[in-house]
């Protein structure tokens, strides 16, 4: 019995010990991988053409994802401005720092279900989640990179040589195939799995407060922040200024109807991806609802649904944030398989 | 050895023959003969462009050199001409149409290679137009990631408002305020749409395809007509995206006669 005892300790020794080795995983073409919709999502846009998923793919997608050679300094990397542990926002910093050190105009937003999206970016000028990394890839404020550089330094590279031949079955890497590769892990970012997806799918209750801040939540807000992706993927003017600085999605348009609107932004992971607003220009929960209480400023172009405000008392104020921080995704911000890969 | 093989192979030749007849039974008449299949005999075609300048495409259009617009007279020195032609069919003499697949074309006046079609395995027979679209379909707009003609490193499509650049021409001009031009066309939506079907009869002389050879139309291209509605370089010389100003230039060049027939070699 004694030496049972002792044969378990070892065992349970050994087992402890081997869990701290940091370990590459190896993948191989037979492991079983796939998008799944949450049963309370609407279905998704992205279905995968010509891009198979196969979990080679989704773990090159994450290398690529990490990686700073994507930037014409190798210095900013898809991850610089989207970190896991803000719900794949920048740092919460108004305006992210590209190549040089340069300060981008938008704060950058948080990534999830991007699957689900019509649409991309806060002026909606990108059409699909595969051609969305041209955008930040391209802008000389962010990566300030060329497609037919990121593709020469791509093919320079055995080690992506290596993966995109057993990932695709290629053996000059192109652009077509990195861009689908990104999209395999950009596309499995899903958030569903918040307290308020949670209490929606029956597994938990709300606290009184929290149900309160539901309900004046569905009562003011879900019309723009619809349930239960938490945005109706509109363009729309929130009224944060009367002189519009940033055009926004009249950039796109050219409709001056649509001067100074931008996407309703998710509000999944609010309580971690502060700065608040296209521009960044609030810093606290507070300041966001005392805003849609108090401070809308009227324009042109202001969503007539945000009438002079929602005239919230503080008591509704405090349930509508404690409501806001049951949406915060702890699986999705602490999934291993998201974070940064060992090479 | 070799008899082992030998049986080998015939009882598979009979265990697939069964089966195989075994499917036909369930989906075929057996009434119904079965059809002998008919070789159709094929050739090749080549769509040569050669790029002309003036009212009666009299001199050649060529990179670096200064041009003079006939109605505009801007003087126009191209570093960059850039543009899509894709879809291309062949009509035949009979009705009947072969249709080029996977057909995106990236036409680059620096890439002597790029300044020919070549339609492969294409039916014998006498041919009487080719058809074509001048840009990029809508499908393939927002499609996302694209490969050949169409890859994103080929630096024809905008990243901040997606969808194809259909056509790029660059150049220096004494015309022009900022002493350059830039014309960035695309758009394939709505009014913006400059996506255009395009055809060039072969008139009365018909192409003839025959039998493994090559048959060539060679056609004259005039980016002059990109002008045509569109006003000097003096007043409009950079656009960046779909709009207006894309749309006047690009029908210009796009809907009108740009695009004639030289002559044939079969």
């Amino acid at each position: 019995m004694k030496q049972f005892v002792l044969y378990l300790f070892i065992v349970f020794f050994v087992l402890s010990c081997k869990k701290k080795t940091v370990e590459v995983k190896v993948y191989s073409e037979s492991d079983r991988w796939g998008f799944e919709s949450p049963s309370h999502f609407p279905s998704p846009d992205y279905q995968f053409v010509n891009n198979e998923q196969t979990r080679l793919r989704f773990e090159l997608g994450r290398y690529l994802f990490y990686d700073t050679l994507l930037s014409s300094d190798q210095t900013v990397s898809c991850s610089s401005c989207h970190a896991q542990a803000h719900a794949f926002a920048d740092h919460n910093v108004k305006f992210s720092k590209g190549v040089g050190g340069v300060l981008g105009h938008r704060n950058a937003p948080a990534l999830s279900n991007l699957a689900w999206y019509p649409n991309f970016m806060w002026d909606g000028g990108v059409n699909h989640l595969e051609v969305q990394p041209l955008a930040p890839l391209t802008n000389p404020l962010e990566m300030n990179e060329t497609m037919s550089n990121v593709v020469s330094k791509l093919n320079a590279s055995s080690f992506y040589k290596e993966k995109f031949k057993s990932a695709y079955g290629i053996d000059e890497i192109t652009d077509q195939k990195f861009l689908q590769a990104l999209a395999q892990f950009t596309s499995m970012l899903i958030s569903s799995n918040t307290k308020y997806d949670q209490y929606l799918t029956g597994t938990t209750t709300f606290t009184d407060k929290e149900t309160r801040g539901l309900q004046l939540f569905r009562d003011n807000c879900a019309h723009c922040h619809k349930e239960p992706l938490l945005t109706d993927f509109s363009f729309r003017n929130s009224g944060v200024e009367t002189t519009i600085v940033d055009i926004g999605r009249e950039l796109i348009t050219q409709d001056p109807n649509d001067k100074g609107k931008f996407k309703v932004p998710s509000l999944r992971n609010i309580d971690l991806t502060y700065p608040y607003m296209h521009d960044g220009r609030f810093f606290t929960l507070t300041q966001v609802v005392d805003f849609y209480s108090d401070g809308i400023q009227q324009s042109a172009t202001v969503d007539p649904t945000l009438g002079d405000g929602f005239h919230f008392t503080s008591q509704e104020k405090l349930d509508l944030i404690a409501f806001l921080k049951t949406l915060t995704d702890y699986y999705l911000i602490g999934n291993p398989d998201f974070s940064e890969p060992k090479r | 050895m070799k008899t082992i093989i030998l049986k080998f192979i015939a009882v598979a030749v009979v265990l697939v023959s069964v089966m195989t007849s075994c499917n036909k039974d369930k989906t075929e008449d057996p009434e119904t003969p079965s059809p002998t299949p008919t070789v159709v005999e094929k050739g090749t075609v080549t769509i040569d462009l050669s790029h002309k300048w003036g009212f009666s495409n009299e001199t050649d259009f060529v990179l670096g050199i200064d041009l003079i617009h006939p109605m505009k007279h801007d003087t126009l020195n191209f570093t960059k001409l850039k543009y899509y032609i894709s879809n291309v069919k062949l009509k035949k003499a009979d009705g009947t149409w072969f249709t080029q697949t996977e057909s995106y074309h990236l036409i680059d006046l620096s890439e002597v290679s790029s300044l020919a079609i070549t339609l492969n395995d294409v039916p014998v027979g006498d041919y009487t137009d080719v058809y074509f679209t001048m840009g990029v379909d809508s499908t393939r707009n927002v499609s996302g990631a694209q490969a050949g003609a169409l890859a994103t490193s080929n630096g024809m499509f905008w990243s901040w408002n997606s969808g194809y650049i259909m056509l790029k021409a660059e150049g220096t001009s004494i015309n022009s305020t900022s002493g350059s031009f830039a014309f960035h066309l695309g758009g394939f939506s709505g009014v913006n749409n400059i996506v255009t079907e395009k055809y060039v009869q072969f008139a009365g002389n018909n192409l003839t395809v025959t039998k493994n050879h090559t048959s060539s139309a060679f056609l004259q291209v005039n980016p002059g007509w990109l002008w045509h509605s569109a006003p000097s370089v003096s007043v409009l010389n950079t656009v960046h995206m779909p709009g207006t100003d894309a749309k006047t230039m690009a029908d210009g060049f796009f809907t009108n006669n740009s695009i004639t027939l030289d002559h044939i070699v079969e």
